[in-house]
């Protein structure tokens, strides 16, 4: 079979007229097959670069991939219930740590902010939470949460700024705060029955403060106010608020979706005067929900697109101008507000404005 | 029947003791209904034919269809165990005090019978296991926890369907099995270690297998486990009566092996026993100790096979229906293993990692790849596998709110109807339908953004498999490839998922980064004038290919340092430069280019307009230009457009009209200081567009360039700047743009490129900041100071922060820096009060030239130890190269 797909391969001169390595490309069947898919029709060049494969050797299908804070590390995870830490700096790929301690699929992994220490959660169907921890060059386990009655979805750390907290969505509907205490104590707060069915997704609100900075007096930490959004498979999005007595109360519902939120994201506010969330469905949808009165009560969605298969993520870049989507057909696409306020892919054929991600390989077919 | 078999009783000897069997039982099944068809097809000679074994099971169905639903019966007790009819049509629920038949109909469970009889429930009705046999619908086995194995005939007209008896373990009893085939033949393992062949037509045990026998030799002449071929040939002595009677004369009899060598060694207890399904004389047993045996039953002396499958006990173990010599088995250590019993050495094909531990496990009929699995601890829930993708199960059954104790498929050809009986007092039938499928729960893709604009995209590969067959794609030619993806080839996964995991690098306007970090690290954001920084700052854009940025910086340059002190031609001829300048560079811009990174406000589709205006401009006098500058700012997409943006019809006016209003709040002296970079500048032109600037100079020549129509815009931009400053002889002050130049940092902040606003308020300084709250700046700083943190840039973000107006932001250099002051003389920590050592009241760390206490940059002689402030020791050692302390040590500062 691959050999028939080869003759269909583009010419080697136009393999060898590019720049990147050749040898890289020539070195197995699959990475030149896949340049086929993408030299194929479109000029190469230009604007691809490096590209870096990782070579994961994951037994499994992996179900996330996060880059840590300086973008130097990525961390994996996957059914075959390992994650995995690799450095990818100038395009490498060195396996730094393989973590072993979930007895399920391992589902998500979220990295904490640096100032805090090499530390990643992950989040697993065996219901359990770990906090792994980088001390001296070896990872270890450094704190289990096991108090899920069904798999965990979702993890994610809030913004430094309040310290070492992180949010767990799972499977029993409820959503867990875990906030580190100091000397290995981790405190938990619960959110039960937040999404009825199952918490697909949570991510934290970038750190706003509510007034001024300037009146803060120095030194003083100051009052945020804490917020994250969560999806779950009521088709909803919440967002959540912590109360001034510190429990977590439900402030918004979004709703728009006609089938289970796969992902949320809060957009991080370089510079914008608004909140974003972009969410995106089994249903194939992916809505932006934007807000922009003070008070944080009115949300409003926009359609960025209707998908034909289910969306799985979504990501904002760095500077929250670019939102990547992936979709269920194994492609992801990069969005951005046009001057009309019209959100465009920058990266879809449709559109005539740029090829994507070909992604084309002999991936084994499933049986089933 | 009966009185065929005696007539045929000689040619059954050729034929086997099977063929007696089968003849025995037929007369069971002939009893008991539709059975009669099947005659001659049961005989273990054939039993290794999948397809007739199929058809027979087939036919004794009728071909009908099961129906049902997911329903739930509630029982009087905790359940233990079940068995299905073979009808499919009935369940048998034992547990300590249940021992229930009920019928399974389409909506609902029926109880119909209920085997616990008499007054005083005896402890023989203590069910840890029932079995219902294959063959006979009639025929039951139940296992008792006191360790008798007892026989129950439902055909029995009285209320006790009690058939037989057998008190021959001394424990628990955790497992019967009846033969597959052989209507008599019952197996049992118990907790005592022993397992016991049972021939229902006697009183006792035909034989007895102790775990604890020890493995047949290598290379003893076995084969026929393996290949399963005619009986006959192997064993003449089976032509006897009943087969397994042979074996209670037989010398290495009945004993277990434990007893006759007079060693009560407490045997490993056996957890489950199971008939092969192919191989008509083998069975297999598992044990607390992690073992599996293979066993022949006429060969009770020892066991076939010994391996150690499991990391525990092993709980259960399946014989897969189809596969010849699949074993599947079930651990403590919650894995499932299924093993390739047919080569030399049993070889482990997969393994399931559950998340609990395995107390049963049931192949899936009809799904070569599935099997069931449940816990008997913490895990409430049924799983259903495909053994090649180990991790996450297919399906999940959620019903139970206890531990579920058993479960069975419902019918042997029929994949879809799973029945368990749990600890929770409920019966179950699952329909595989309406299980939820983790599997398709689970996210197969992963995506991030990484910090420099690459993505990582992890996929499932057979989705990616799924897209060879896409056609290809017809780009756009100028975004030829946004990013792409290489696949890792390296090896067959052995798995049915798997994912590919990529790092793409996007281009620049897919969100990388680099520019980012290049411009940080080159703008230059204080310690030169004004003029200077801008123009530098616009070269590093335009170096980076930021065009609408450095053309930012040269407007900035333009409307902040262009001083009314100066010459009108001189100043005319500086803007004229900078028109030129930003001409030069929208050339190589494409107004399509540049639209979906600009404007908010602005709308597009104003080229036509724009030009329009230009027209009339060349003709026309100042009124109209301001007129036209109304109109312009309206709307239109290109940077210098956006710069008038937003100027508001009133204010324009009373500018032009106001000649007083005309000398900003700068001191003169910032003006004076920037006259003369401005000169220098000229002369710093590239000699490129050297033509343009000339006709820049005027406002008809740039207009005759508006023909080009993406150009359009920005030249009309222009010849507005350049003449409204003529005419006014440069009278317009920057405050005039303030509220532009305002606008334009909050647009570059919203477009993501904060560090332009940060750069620009430094810059700029005192000239933007009061016309931007506080609140803003503060954000944009945080903002900036954050990313260049996150890119490394430590020493930038420190300038920024240094550089900083805000007074929240400029403390965040002061915040988490501690001093720790230790005595140098006692060496402990000092207090923070002063300078002098509580401890031996002696000041610290004196300076040898001076004598006073040293509160900086401490330097010390590593000869002597002595040392002092670092001026005064430099100026000390310029004139001698004695220690200053006077030890008399010859110090040298180097």
């Amino acid at each position: 079979m691959r050999e028939a797909v080869l003759t269909w391969c583009v010419p080697l001169e136009l393999l060898c007229s590019h720049p990147l390595p050749v040898s890289a490309f020539l070195k197995t069947q699959v990475k030149l097959y896949t340049y086929r898919a993408c030299a194929g029709k479109d000029e190469m060049g230009k604007m691809v670069s490096v590209i870096n494969t990782v070579d994961t050797s994951h037994e499994d299908m992996i179900h996330d991939a996060q880059m840590d804070y300086y973008g130097t590390r990525l961390a994996t995870c996957s059914s075959d219930r390992s994650v995995k830490i690799f450095d990818v700096r100038n395009g490498g790929q060195i396996l730094i740590a393989d973590l072993r301690g979930h007895e399920g699929p391992v589902w998500q992994v979220a990295w904490a902010h640096p100032m805090y220490g090499n530390i990643l959660a992950s989040c697993s169907y065996d219901r359990k939470v770990i906090i792994w921890r980088e001390e001296n060059g070896t990872w270890e386990k450094s704190h289990e949460h096991a108090g899920h009655d069904s798999s965990v979805n979702s993890v994610c750390w809030a913004p430094h700024d309040y310290g070492l907290i992180l949010a767990c969505g799972s499977s029993d509907g409820a959503i867990s705060l875990l906030t580190y205490t100091g000397e290995g104590q981790w405190e938990v707060k619960k959110i039960n029955n937040a999404h009825t069915i199952g918490c697909n997704a949570v991510s934290w609100a970038p750190a706003v403060v509510p007034g001024s900075l300037v009146d803060q007096p120095s030194g003083q930490k100051p009052n945020y106010i804490k917020k994250f959004a969560s999806g779950g498979c009521d088709n909803l999005i919440k967002l959540w608020k912590e109360e001034e007595d510190g429990q977590w109360k439900e402030e918004q519902k979004l709703e728009a979706h006609s089938d289970w939120v796969r992902d949320v994201a809060w957009a991080p506010s370089i510079g914008l005067p608004t909140s974003t969330i972009a969410s995106c469905s089994q249903d194939g949808r992916v809505f932006i929900w934007t807000c922009d009165d003070a008070s944080g009560n009115t949300w409003s969605p926009k359609l960025l697109h209707k998908f034909n298969d289910v969306v799985w993520h979504v990501s904002w870049s760095i500077t929250a101008n670019i939102l990547a989507v992936s979709g269920g057909d194994n492609k992801v696409t990069l969005w951005k507000e046009s001057v009309d306020g019209q959100w465009v892919c920058i990266s879809d054929v449709n559109k005539g404005q740029g090829s994507m991600s070909a992604s084309v390989t002999e991936g084994q077919q499933n049986e089933q | 029947g009966k009185e065929r078999t005696t007539s045929g009783e000689g040619r059954e000897r050729k034929a086997g003791p099977a063929a007696l069997g089968l003849v025995r039982r037929t007369d069971r099944v002939v009893s008991g209904s539709h059975l009669a068809p099947l005659l001659g097809l049961t005989d273990p000679g054939f039993s290794d034919c999948p397809d007739l074994k199929m058809s027979r099971v087939t036919t004794a169905l009728g071909g009908s269809v099961l129906t049902g639903r997911t329903m739930h019966c509630h029982l009087d007790a905790p359940a233990n165990a079940i068995s299905v009819c073979r009808d499919a049509a009935q369940v048998v629920v034992a547990g300590r005090s249940i021992f229930k038949i009920y019928a399974i109909e389409e909506e609902q469970f029926v109880e119909k019978l209920n085997l616990r009889v008499g007054r005083k429930p005896s402890l023989n009705l203590s069910c840890a296991d029932v079995v219902w046999h294959q063959m006979d619908e009639n025929l039951l086995a139940t296992a008792a926890t006191n360790g008798v194995v007892v026989t129950w005939n439902l055909g029995r007209p009285s209320r006790n369907k009690q058939d037989q008896l057998f008190t021959e373990h001394k424990r628990t009893v955790n497992k019967v099995c009846f033969h597959p085939t052989e209507a008599h033949v019952l197996l049992s393992g118990s907790q005592d270690g022993f397992m016991k062949c049972f021939d229902l037509r006697r009183k006792d045990s035909v034989s007895t297998f102790s775990g604890e026998a020890t493995e047949a030799g290598q290379g003893t002449p076995r084969e026929w486990v393996m290949t399963g071929c005619c009986v006959l040939r192997l064993h003449p002595s089976f032509a006897h009566g009943f087969l397994w009677r042979l074996y209670v004369a037989a010398p290495w009899g009945t004993l277990p092996s434990g007893c006759s060598k007079g060693a009560p060694r407490q045997s490993e207890s056996v957890r489950d026993v199971q008939f092969s399904i192919r191989d008509y004389f083998t069975f297999a047993s598992t044990f607390e100790n992690g073992n599996v045996q293979l066993w022949d039953i006429r060969r009770p002396d020892r066991c076939e096979r010994m391996f150690t499958a499991h990391n525990g006990p092993v709980f259960c173990c399946d014989w897969h229906p189809e596969d010849r010599g699949w074993l599947a088995t079930g651990g403590r250590d919650k894995m499932v293993k299924v093993w390739d019993m047919t080569t030399h050495r049993a070889k482990e094909m997969h393994c399931v990692q559950t998340i609990a531990s395995v107390a049963r496990v049931k192949w899936r009929p009809e799904c070569r790849h599935h099997l069931a699995t449940c816990s008997m601890m913490v895990d409430h829930n049924i799983y259903v596998w495909d053994v090649r993708r180990p991790f996450v199960p297919a399906a999940m059954f959620e019903e139970h709110r206890d531990v579920t104790t058993g479960i069975a498929w419902r019918h042997p050809h029929d994949p879809s109807f799973l029945l368990s009986g749990s600890k929770d007092s409920s019966l179950c039938q699952h329909l595989f339908r309406d299980a939820s499928q983790p599997v398709e729960r689970a996210n197969p893709e992963g995506l991030c953004y990484g910090l420099f604009g690459d993505l990582a995209f992890a996929a499932k590969e057979s989705l990616v498999a799924a897209e060879s067959g896409r056609k290809p794609y017809t780009g756009d030619r100028r975004h030829p490839i946004f990013f792409k993806r290489k696949l890792d080839p390296a090896e067959p996964f052995a798995g049915l998922a798997s994912s590919a995991l990529s790092v793409f690098e996007t281009e620049p306007g897919g969100g990388a980064m680099r520019w980012f970090v290049d411009t940080a690290e080159r703008y230059a954001l204080a310690g030169r004038p004004l003029a200077e920084l801008c123009d530098h700052n616009a070269k590093v854009a335009r170096e980076l290919g930021r065009n609408q940025v450095a053309q930012t910086w040269t407007m900035l340059r333009t409307i902040y340092c262009s001083p009314g002190l100066l010459p009108t031609a001189n100043l005319s001829h500086s803007m004229g430069k900078g028109g030129s300048c930003g001409l030069q560079l929208m050339n190589s811009f494409n107004l399509k280019d540049m639209a979906p990174g600009l404007g908010s406000e602005t709308r597009l589709d104003r080229s036509k307009g724009d030009a329009r205006s230009d027209t009339v401009l060349l003709d026309s006098s100042a009124t109209l230009i301001t007129n036209e500058d109304n109109e312009e700012t309206e709307g239109s997409d290109v940077p210098a457009d956006y710069l008038l943006g937003d100027v508001e019809g009133e204010d324009d006016e009373l500018y032009l009209l106001d000649p007083e209003h005309t000398h900003p709040e700068e001191p003169e002296c910032v003006l004076l200081q920037e006259a003369f970079p401005l000169r220098h500048e000229i002369v710093d032109t590239p000699p490129g567009p050297e033509h343009l600037q000339d006709k820049a100079d005027s406002p008809h020549v740039s207009g005759s360039e508006a023909d080009v129509a993406s150009l359009a815009p920005v030249d009309s931009s222009f010849s507005l700047l350049s003449v409204s400053h003529a005419l006014y002889d440069s009278r317009l002050p920057p405050d005039f743009f303030s509220v532009l130049v305002r606008d334009m940092l909050h647009f570059y902040a919203e477009q993501g490129d904060v560090q332009m606003a940060v750069s620009v308020l430094i810059v700029l300084g005192e000239r933007v900041r009061k016309d931007i709250d506080e609140q803003t700046q503060e954000h944009w700083y945080t903002s900036y100071i954050d990313l260049l943190q996150r890119f490394r840039l430590w020493n930038v973000s420190n300038e920024v922060v240094k550089l900083s107006t805000s007074r929240a932001v400029s403390c965040l250099n002061q915040a988490s820096t501690t001093l720790h002051v230790n005595c140098s003389h006692c060496k402990r920590p000092m207090s923070s009060r002063g300078w002098v050592c509580d401890r031996c009241h002696r000041c610290a760390s004196m300076c040898a030239v001076c004598h006073h206490v040293v509160k900086g940059l401490f330097v010390w002689c590593q000869g002597c130890s002595h040392g002092g402030h670092l001026q005064h020791i430099m100026k000390w050692l310029e004139g001698s190269s004695h220690c200053p302390a006077g030890c008399g040590h010859l110090c040298e500062y180097s």
